[in-house]
């Protein structure tokens, strides 16, 4: 089975930022491999474990992309295309499915495998999006994933609102990946070492037919800037016995926040 | 004059209440910009929904319908949302963010060359824009973004409008839908559905949240008598629905969902920005947890520092004696 993996590099969310002047400004210029990109790609290691095939990365991103790169080459991946764009350049999602439709399309995969949002922007429409360009059969929110490739199909179990749903689709096809769906891998040394020699493919927009300035063109959705949360009202913490303290918080949901 | 077309997603025959929510604002925004409100309904027996949604303000409702939809699949589903948007001529098209729209709102948007902003926390009409804010960087930060284009689509986070009625008379109108056989390629097998307290998590009044902290079955127990008691729901950490303590469908944040009850309880949650995202909003938060330095209490409106097997108990009982009296 031949699974190709898009995955994104992302900053941490977990660093510190800040907004000045409707800009966001990280403390640490942290960059790190997307969770749900991450879940994806293992996903598809244990699948080509059990069934045979290999695991391609694509990563569609500036230069520094290439360290997430090989963070996923050092999971297993055997291969990876770094899309590259400019360092400044920044698209919408519908821009980077037009990028991505435009390197499958001349390629074959059995799967495409994706994370279902990225953990800096959660919009999650990138993998539908790929579907639609390419025309091809996907799932949303796979939590589970298993193969029957002498049927040529996969089975995944997908997490919708009130239960599970058990869905059949044919290869090729596209599955979006939640990192309910495994735990990634910590890569070994060995496989760090491994990851140095594995081929990384370059490609530009140019060489896909594409070019930056008409993909600016035709975006459709602009960031205007950022800012904070509503400020929430400081609340009050209460220690003591058991007993004291549900004494306190009935008196305060009843008689303060009036919720009872 | 331009349209504004809301899709009522509907559950268990009834339309999702995060459904009316944004109809409700839709409507504010179309007599603010003189834009022409319309409903869609996608559904095996649609008709039944046409007097609710005339009641929270659509003159016009339009009906798709099909036993296909029964199932699930994304592609019959995102072929009749297409050409309903087609058909009516509809500049912004407007839903609720959960699930199964998530689903199919980057499929919609690639098919119909449109604009999209994905799960907004408030969204405001400019001439033929959309201005919203999205909560980005695991919900730590509010991003405004504005998408243009012939059509424009928006799906909104539960909770961020009131759902408010405003009745008109209705009237159904009937969509033609024939499904392309075979761009159907995905075969549902089964829905494995979860147990739960029968009330649904994104629409409950209260909820309450176990994390790591409950440990075990009886645990889990406690806060679903508490929630049983309050007429809630009860959520869960990605902890436990990891560990299986609590049904997946339970799980509350960024990879789970988004809730904004009137009250809220977070049991034996540490607060990690995962999965405060999903809960931030909650009008009350109690948090019941032992450690004193765990960041939850920093988003606690109450926060009662102890061991959760002690005050749960004691909580019951107390909400026991208010439910009786
Ligand atoms: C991309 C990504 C997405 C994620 N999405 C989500 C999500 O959607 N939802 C989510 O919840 N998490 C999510 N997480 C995981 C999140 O980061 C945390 O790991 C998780 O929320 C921790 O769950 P917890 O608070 O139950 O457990 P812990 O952090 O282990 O906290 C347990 C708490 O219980 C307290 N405790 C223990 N015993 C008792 C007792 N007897 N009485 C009282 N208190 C007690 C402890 O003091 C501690 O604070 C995500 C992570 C990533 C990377």
């Amino acid at each position: 089975m031949k699974f190709s993996v898009c995955i994104k590099q992302v900053p941490d969310v977990t660093a510190p930022i800040q907004i000045k002047e409707g800009q966001l400004h990280q403390d640490a210029d942290r960059l790190v491999l997307d969770a749900y990109s991450a879940s994806a790609v293992e996903e598809s290691l244990v699948l080509t474990e059990k069934h045979g095939g290999n695991v391609e990365v694509v990563s569609v991103g500036p230069e520094k992309a290439k360290e997430t790169i090989r963070k996923a080459l050092a999971m297993g991946a055997e291969s990876a295309v770094h899309i590259s764009t400019d360092d400044n350049a920044s698209y919408d999602s519908l821009s980077y499915a037009k990028i991505l439709a435009a390197y499958y399309k001349n390629h074959s995969f059995d799967v495409i495998a994706v994370g279902k949002q990225s953990q800096d922007t959660d919009a999650g429409l990138t993998g539908g999006m790929l579907a639609a360009l390419l025309d091809l059969p996907f799932a949303t929110n796979a939590v589970g994933l298993e193969a029957d490739p002498s049927a040529n199909k996969i089975i995944v179990k997908r997490q919708g609102d009130s239960g599970q749903e058990m869905i059949e689709l044919p290869m090729p096809c596209i599955v979006t990946c939640s990192n309910d769906m495994n735990d990634p891998r910590i890569p070994s040394l060995k496989g760090i070492m491994a990851s140095k020699k594995k081929p990384v493919d370059t490609k530009t927009l140019s060489d896909l037919g594409l070019d930056a300035a008409s993909l600016q063109a035709d975006m459709k959705t602009q960031v205007l800037g950022f800012q904070s949360l509503p400020q929430r009202e400081p609340g009050k913490k209460f220690e003591g016995d058991a007993t004291e303290l549900v004494g306190t918080l009935m008196n305060a949901l009843q008689n303060e926040a009036k919720v009872l | 004059m331009s349209k504004i077309l809301v899709y009522l997603p509907t559950a268990d025959g009834k339309i999702k209440r995060s459904a009316l929510e944004v109809l409700s604002h839709a409507r504010v925004l179309a007599s603010k910009n003189g834009l022409t409100l319309e409903a869609l309904v996608v559904d095996e027996n649609p008709s039944v929904f046409v007097e609710t949604a005339a009641k929270y303000g659509a003159a016009t409702v339009h009906t798709v319908q099909n036993p296909l939809f029964k199932q699930h699949l994304n592609a019959p589903l995102i072929q009749a949302l297409e050409s309903a948007i087609k058909t009516s001529g509809a500049k912004f098209f407007a839903t609720p963010s959960m699930e199964a729209t998530k689903d199919i709102l980057g499929a919609l948007a690639a098919k119909l060359n449109a604009g999209v902003l994905p799960d907004v926390a408030s969204f405001d009409i400019e001439g033929d824009a959309i201005v919203a804010l999205r909560p980005v960087m695991a919900a730590k930060v509010l991003q405004k973004v504005k998408s243009t284009g012939n059509v424009v689509l928006v799906s909104v986070r539960s909770g961020s409008y009131d759902a408010s009625e405003a009745p008109v008379s209705g009237s159904a109108n009937t969509l033609t839908f024939e499904p392309d056989a075979n761009s159907i390629k995905a075969f549902l097998r089964e829905i494995l559905k979860t147990a739960g307290t029968g009330v649904d998590l994104s629409e409950a009044n209260v909820v309450v949240s176990g994390g790591r902290g409950v440990k075990d079955e009886d645990g889990r127990k406690m806060l679903e008598d508490l929630a049983a008691l309050m007429n809630g729901a009860v959520g869960a950490s990605r902890a436990v629905t990891e560990s299986g303590l609590f049904p997946a469908t339970a799980q509350i944040g960024q990879t789970g969902k988004v809730v904004s009850p009137d009250l809220y309880f977070a049991v034996g949650i540490s607060g990690a920005i995962q999965h405060v995202a999903g809960m931030s909003n909650s009008k009350v938060i109690v948090a019941i947890n032992k450690d004193p330095d765990a960041p939850i209490f920093q988003y606690a409106t109450y926060g009662l520092v102890g061991d959760l097997y002690k005050i749960m108990p004691i909580l019951i009982e107390e909400i026991k004696k208010i439910k009786a009296a």
